[in-house]
């Protein structure tokens, strides 16, 4: 906290001495963008939702689904990054290749993938790295997403280390690239490809067929996708295609210039002094989103009111989610749910009181995951060039009757 | 607004059987976004549109014109657009006027 405000005054400083008032503008936070409306026009498998551009497809998920832990699939966000995606793959002659640095090259057919390997399942959250990006001012570039580029279902595939077992990995392999059907309109544009270490991958990290026990949603990736339960969705491959093993990290618009933040303490910057050395996004932070109530919410001031609302982090497990009704100078404990979907997962949380005044209500969540990381109030989240990782304290504002 | 009907009785049939998105093709609707025409709209169509909607360009909200410019840039850049230099100032022109708040930086 007191470091940013270091950082602002020093840029506000700065500023005033080289560029004249005019241009001062120091990074701040807020809340972001709440509740757009839905879009009248539904895409295929979906419901209407939040709709940001038709190609490539950028849908986002109303703030009132998030009351459950699992997001259903016709109402779960979609991002993609270029505007040829296929619009028909033939399950029964899909094949997922492994190359490279192998002993065995494989062509795995979706069937094979159901029958010739063990079945795994792992319920984790799937959130876009630049969710709640509408957040920061001034804008960064970006999708300027509210609160609903993110949701959580159950994934059942293959483990990735199944698949590279089988193919036998060489003594030289260190890296993995994916790489996922979505194609750009020129030859030149750089395709959409995610390398991982071998070392960052463990056994949770799946290859995904089912979403809920249905088919993977088309426009979520049909028929195969990559799984990292813990980090941000930029690395979980849609479409996956092709899998090749390499000694050498190869240089990638998606890993080398997206996806990145300041590589310092704050992960904050200003408008004025980009931080000259970033790092990529990979790890969630700690969040909560209320679902209910919403900004359209009325209340009636004799009634009972039940917030609910899910939190998750990158996987060591929500400890506590606060809830504050009165702008934050006194926190009182939700309930949280068993926990049983897994430490990956969504926690649902639920607080009931009965509102005393008329009226403006603001109703204020904070999670706090396992190891002590809490969320941050909106304004002492330092700003950042590409708009990722906001986790500010969830704020809703209802109407009290 | 036929266009509309139109595709949300294509969603309808496609989603109604369970498993069989893709016993035939997909097809992702258009949205027709609210387009303010002026010069430099044929640029636009020509550089930009290729790759992505108009609705991409309008969520970034009212931005400066060094905004506009470094996201003009950075399609050439990284996404190797090819815009020609002409094209491209006349591109954040157009974005400027129609899509700018009036400041320089």
């Amino acid at each position: 906290m007191e470091r940013r405000d270091f950082f602002k005054k020093a840029a506000v400083v700065a500023g005033a001495a080289t560029l004249g008032s005019n241009s001062l503008e120091a990074g701040i936070t807020k809340q972001p963008v709440d509740n757009r409306k839905v879009s009248p026009v539904a895409f295929p498998e979906k419901r209407p939702l939040i709709v940001y551009s038709d190609r490539p497809p950028l849908l986002e998920t109303p703030r009132d689904v998030f009351t459950s832990a699992l997001t259903p699939n016709d109402q779960f966000f979609v991002r993609w990054h270029m505007p040829d995606i296929p619009t028909y793959i033939d399950p029964d002659t899909f094949t997922i290749s492994v190359n490279g640095l192998v002993k065995k090259e494989l062509n795995i057919s979706l069937n094979d993938l159901k029958t010739k390997f063990e079945q795994v399942e792992v319920t984790a959250v799937l959130q876009c790295g630049g969710n709640s990006r509408s957040a920061f001012v001034p804008t960064a570039g970006g999708i300027q997403w509210g609160n609903g580029a993110m949701g959580c279902a159950k994934w059942k595939g293959v483990r990735l280390s199944d698949i590279l077992d089988q193919a036998g990995l060489t003594k030289d392999a260190q890296w993995i690239g994916f790489n996922g059907s979505e194609k750009a309109a020129y030859y030149e544009t750089p395709n959409f490809i995610r390398e991982l270490k071998l070392d960052e991958l463990n056994d949770s990290v799946i290859l995904a067929y089912q979403m809920n026990d249905e088919d993977l949603p088309y426009l979520n990736g049909y028929p195969l996708r990559l799984i990292i339960p813990g980090s941000y969705s930029d690395s979980w491959v849609k479409m996956l295609s092709n899998i090749t093993v390499t000694n050498q990290y190869k240089k990638l618009f998606f890993m080398d210039v997206a996806y990145r933040v300041p590589d310092n303490e704050t992960e904050g910057e200003t408008p004025e002094k980009k931080f000259p050395k970033t790092k990529p996004i990979t790890k969630m932070n700690v969040k909560s989103i209320i679902g209910y109530p919403t900004s359209e919410t009325i209340l009636n001031h004799k009634s009972e009111v039940v917030v609910r609302g899910v939190a998750w982090d990158d996987g060591h497990g929500i400890n506590k989610v606060l809830v504050s009704i009165d702008e934050g100078k006194t926190w009182e404990e939700a309930l949280l749910d068993s926990g049983e979907l897994g430490r990956y997962a969504y926690r649902t949380f639920r607080f009931s009181f009965k509102p005393k005044g008329y009226g403006k209500l603001k109703i204020m969540t904070k999670a706090i995951n396992t190891i002590g990381e809490m969320q941050p109030l909106a304004k002492d989240i330092p700003w950042n060039h590409g708009g990722y990782k906001y986790n500010g304290i969830d704020e809703v504002t209802v109407e009290v009757i | 607004m036929t266009n509309i009907q139109k595709i949300i009785l294509t969603t309808t049939v496609l989603a109604s059987p369970l498993f069989s998105q893709v016993s035939e093709k997909i097809e992702v609707p258009y949205v027709p976004y609210q387009v303010k025409m002026g010069k430099g709209f044929d640029e636009v169509q020509a550089n930009c549109l290729m790759c992505h909607s108009f609705g991409y360009i309008t969520n970034q909200g009212k931005q400066s014109k060094k905004f506009w410019r470094e996201k003009v840039d950075k399609m050439i850049v990284h996404f190797k657009a090819p815009i020609a230099k002409k094209s491209a100032d006349i591109v954040t022109e157009y974005l400027f006027e129609h899509y700018g708040n009036g400041k320089e930086q």
